[in-house]
């Protein structure tokens, strides 16, 4: 399914929702509260360019990331920047690296990264540094302070010490399900960088948070997890509007943890179940989430995506670009403090696609 | 051989029927869906056909329906590529075929017809079909003509002057609905039970269908029927790869002149980039940028040349298409909004072949060219 | 007399019984050290499915049943046979399984009863025991 583009959706949801248009800004009535305070930006994720050898890649995913960077550069206004969440490779080899740098570099607006695991692990984000430059750091944005962390390390002991090759640990690290993985976290060194960061923030001005993991505690068993999730959340509890956007679940999710929005971002490449359907495990799926529908597995763009993320007086509102799927737009609600989707918050979406 | 023939015309043929007739479909073919509003009677079938026939309704006095949907044809204008209009201007889609467009969920190559009778109304006022600046011409006839005002009256009750477009599309619907045709070699081998009924190639190039071509996804086929099509709009790379570097600035310069009341029937059909915008012309959706219905493949064989633009000349080349991942020469770039369903396929020449033979056993035989009525039955 | 014979047939026969497995047993009983043994056996089996489960050497392009389907996920095994619209018709689970080394995995199908499918199979579903059967859901 596709979202409707035309004048009358537009003016439906003026004013709460990502404006994801290809119509010249001068051609629909918006009615924003405070237009100058607006402004959009894409998020690209999760595109796990996989290498198989010599010049061939998995073909899937290719084409998940190309059809991404093409839909970006046909929105209009050209959005302020585009985000590119992690897991741009598979396994962080140079070699997929590069392929899926070069589909980046067709974007036509500037483009920001956050690390991903599947980026990290082989090199310790060496290359990535090179091509991308640091894997945490802050910027400001039309009254907006945004922070990236990389939040995929894990404990030094795991790191370092675990694995006798960095090939193995990156396998090992690459298996969402397996057992010999590790918690992601932050860590004291950037939870520490991020206290001395914030301080020099006013306490209203919105802060949105972009990470990999959902610093938050979902399924530690698929590493939806992040460890010191409370640690990281108390830094951002001062805040008025704090938001934080992560990728890594390939699926929607979001949530409200006292003064802070969480939104997850789609992959490009392939859609993930909901741990709530791994019938062994007790798991915790923020219970705001209306779940998206599950995906038909021939058509293999189809659950993937990308999104249109509207800054709106402070909060994101996240536009959702699926293929082949219901597209759907998650966006704060300011009467009922949390984020929410716009259609189907109190309605079953469509209970037979859903994923059980 | 004998041919379980389940015709609709042995049914109309038949003794006494009443009002409205309940359509069971032919064999491979589910029941032929009627709206509520709009039930069949042997009257409102014949006034169709006799309105779809009629080449008054045009600015020039010679282009009826049936002129690009000819019954000799399987209501089609093959081999035309694009069809021709009045003064042969030509638009830029390829004539689909009215048998079994009963079953569709929505018409045109695009969709924007909800239904039968919605279609029937815009080839009347497009320019480069029959040319009418409004519908009144038409009514004026109808009005007039005295086996139209007889046909009217016992189909609708309906004195003359009140005759509207509606009846015109629901008599017109009712005819169409009649065209449905299965009962190929295909149907007799895989729903009749009948092992000798297709070719040893036809049933390789089922393998190769369901297997390694993967197109039973898209042209469907379930346990007890088969219409060959989802129902749904793909971007499978015909057309919208002449036009892909244009795409960026012709999407918005469309949506634009939408926006200002640009009629989309029109502009799709006279000019050729926009109508390789395909489903996204009429919905706007990102997701469906350049992407068309999936036809049925039932009489495909007699109904050449191949896509919504007439493209694809023969069914080997419509394979080698898909086998080239979404390109018409391979190695040539794969357009950035492909559907997720395409990719290369790698046949071997015997399977590329086989799935072609496989396709020539969808025609039903009341569209059969005699050639082809006289190899079914599989004697390959 | 002819009870005497009998007795001692019956007593010839239970004694190649107790040669061969539990003392006196009857039809399908069986002891616990066997039922852990069988189980055992089980999970060997189940253990090579979540193997193969990981293995890129099912399909030709590196992808692998666990990316989409942790921990066999979302690949509803209770719901077998059913109808499955990729394929056209009412198929079972080995077949849908073939389906998806062919496409996702771009490899060559296994035959329905060799170790390899009934080991993916027995892992697929050790995964989702305790789930209620519900045959042709979609």
């Amino acid at each position: 399914m596709s979202n409707h583009y035309t004048r009358r959706s537009f003016l439906k949801t003026a004013g709460t929702v990502a404006a994801v248009s290809t119509l010249p800004v001068t051609l629909v009535e918006i009615a924003f509260a405070k237009p100058q305070d607006n402004f959009t930006f894409a998020y690209i994720s999760d595109s796990h360019i996989q290498h198989i050898r010599a010049g061939k890649f998995v073909n899937n995913w290719d084409r998940g990331l190309i059809r991404a960077v093409a839909e970006t550069n046909l929105m209009t206004p050209k959005p302020d920047f585009v985000m590119f969440g992690g897991d741009l490779a598979q396994l962080g080899t140079k070699a997929e690296l590069d392929h899926g740098a070069g589909m980046l570099a067709k974007l036509n607006a500037p483009l920001k990264t956050v690390m991903g695991e599947h980026d990290y692990y082989l090199d310790l984000g060496e290359y990535w540094s090179k091509l991308f430059g640091p894997q945490y750091y802050s910027f400001d944005h039309k009254g907006v302070h945004f922070v990236v962390l990389n939040s995929i390390l894990t404990h030094d002991e795991w790191t370092f010490n675990r694995w006798p090759t960095a090939e193995q640990r990156m396998n090992e690290m690459a298996g969402l399900d397996n057992p010999n993985g590790s918690p992601f976290m932050v860590g004291e060194k950037q939870r520490d960088w991020l206290a001395k960061d914030l301080a020099k923030v006013a306490k209203d001005t919105p802060v949105v948070v972009f990470s990999h993991s959902p610093i938050q505690k979902i399924y530690k068993g698929w590493n939806f997890w992040t460890d010191d999730a409370e640690q990281v959340q108390a830094l951002l509890k001062p805040f008025d509007k704090a938001n934080v956007v992560y990728g890594h679940v390939h699926q929607i999710q979001y949530n409200q943890i006292g003064n802070i929005a969480f939104n997850s971002v789609m992959a490009t490449a392939w859609p993930w179940p909901y741990p709530s359907t791994y019938a062994q495990a007790e798991t915790y799926l923020p219970k705001l989430t209306i779940p998206m529908n599950r995906a038909d597995p021939f058509f293999e763009r189809d659950a993937t995506g990308w999104q249109m993320i509207n800054v709106n007086t402070g909060r994101v509102d996240l536009a959702y670009n699926l293929y082949n799927n219901r597209s759907r737009t998650v966006a704060f609600d300011h009467k009922r403090g949390h984020p929410a989707d716009t259609q189907f918050q109190d309605v079953a979406l469509e209970p037979n696609r859903a994923h059980y | 051989m004998k041919h379980r023939h389940t015709s609709l015309w042995v049914v109309l043929a038949g003794a006494s029927l009443p009002a409205a007739i309940a359509l069971a479909g032919p064999l491979g073919l589910p029941p032929v869906p009627v709206p509520a509003n709009n039930p069949m009677t042997p009257e409102k079938i014949a006034l169709g056909s006799q309105l779809f026939n009629d080449k008054r309704f045009s600015a020039t006095g010679e282009v009826a329906c049936a002129t690009c949907h000819d019954a000799g044809k399987a209501f089609t204008d093959s081999p035309l590529k694009t069809s021709e209009g009045i003064n042969k201007l030509t638009g830029t889609r390829n004539a689909p075929t009215v048998v079994n467009a009963a079953y569709f969920a929505s018409q045109f190559w695009d969709g924007r017809s909800a239904d039968l009778e919605d279609q029937s109304q815009h080839p009347f006022v497009n320019p480069v079909e029959m040319g009418l600046k409004d519908h009144e011409p038409i009514l004026k006839i109808v009005r007039s003509d005295p086996t139209y005002v007889a046909g009217f009256k016992q189909s609708f009750g309906v004195e003359p002057a009140a005759i509207t477009m509606d009846h015109v599309k629901k008599a017109i619907a009712s005819f169409e609905r009649t065209l449905v045709a299965g009962d190929s070699p295909f149907d007799r081998w895989y729903f009749g039970g009948d092992k000798t009924a297709m070719s040893e190639a036809a049933v390789r190039g089922f393998k190769v269908f369901l297997e390694d071509g993967r197109c039973v996804s898209c042209h469907t086929i379930e346990q007890d029927h088969a219409l060959f099509t989802d129902n749904r709009f793909h971007n499978i790379g015909a057309g919208i790869n002449r036009i892909q570097d244009k795409v960026p600035e012709i999407a918005p310069k469309f949506l634009e002149a939408k926006a200002k009341g640009v009629d989309v029937d029109k502009a799709v059909l006279s000019d050729p980039n926009s109508s390789e915008l395909g489903r996204f012309a009429v919905t706007d959706g990102l997701d469906e940028l350049g992407s068309f219905k999936t036809p049925t493949l039932r009489n495909v064989a007699v109904t050449a040349p191949y896509m919504h633009d007439g493209s694809v000349k023969t069914l080997r080349d419509v394979v080698v298409h898909y086998n080239n991942g979404g390109v018409t020469n391979k190695g040539e770039r794969v357009n950035d909004f492909l559907s997720g369903g395409i990719r290369e396929l790698n046949l071997d020449e015997q399977q590329i072949s086989d799935l072609v033979a496989f396709m020539e056993a969808l025609t039903s035989p009341q569209h059969a060219t005699p050639a082809q009525a006289a190899s079914a039955g599989g004697q390959q | 007399m002819k009870t005497k014979i009998i007795r001692h047939s019956l007593a010839a026969v239970v004694g190649a019984a107790i040669a061969l497995g539990s003392a006196g047993a009857r039809a399908d009983e069986f002891t616990k050290q066997e039922a852990e043994r069988w189980e055992a056996q089980f999970m060997q089996v189940v253990q090579k499915g979540r193997e193969l489960w990981t293995s890129p050497a099912l399909g030709k392009n590196g992808v692998v049943c666990a990316q989409c389907h942790p921990n066999a996920a979302n690949s509803h095994p209770e719901t077998y046979p059913k109808f499955q619209k990729q394929i056209g018709k009412v198929i079972t689970l080995p077949e849908m399984i073939n389906w998806c080394i062919r496409n996702p995995l771009e490899g060559q199908p296994l035959a329905v009863d060799s170790p390899e499918m009934t080991a993916l199979v027995a892992y697929a579903t050790y995964e989702r025991r305790g789930v209620k059967l519900e045959p042709g859901k979609h």
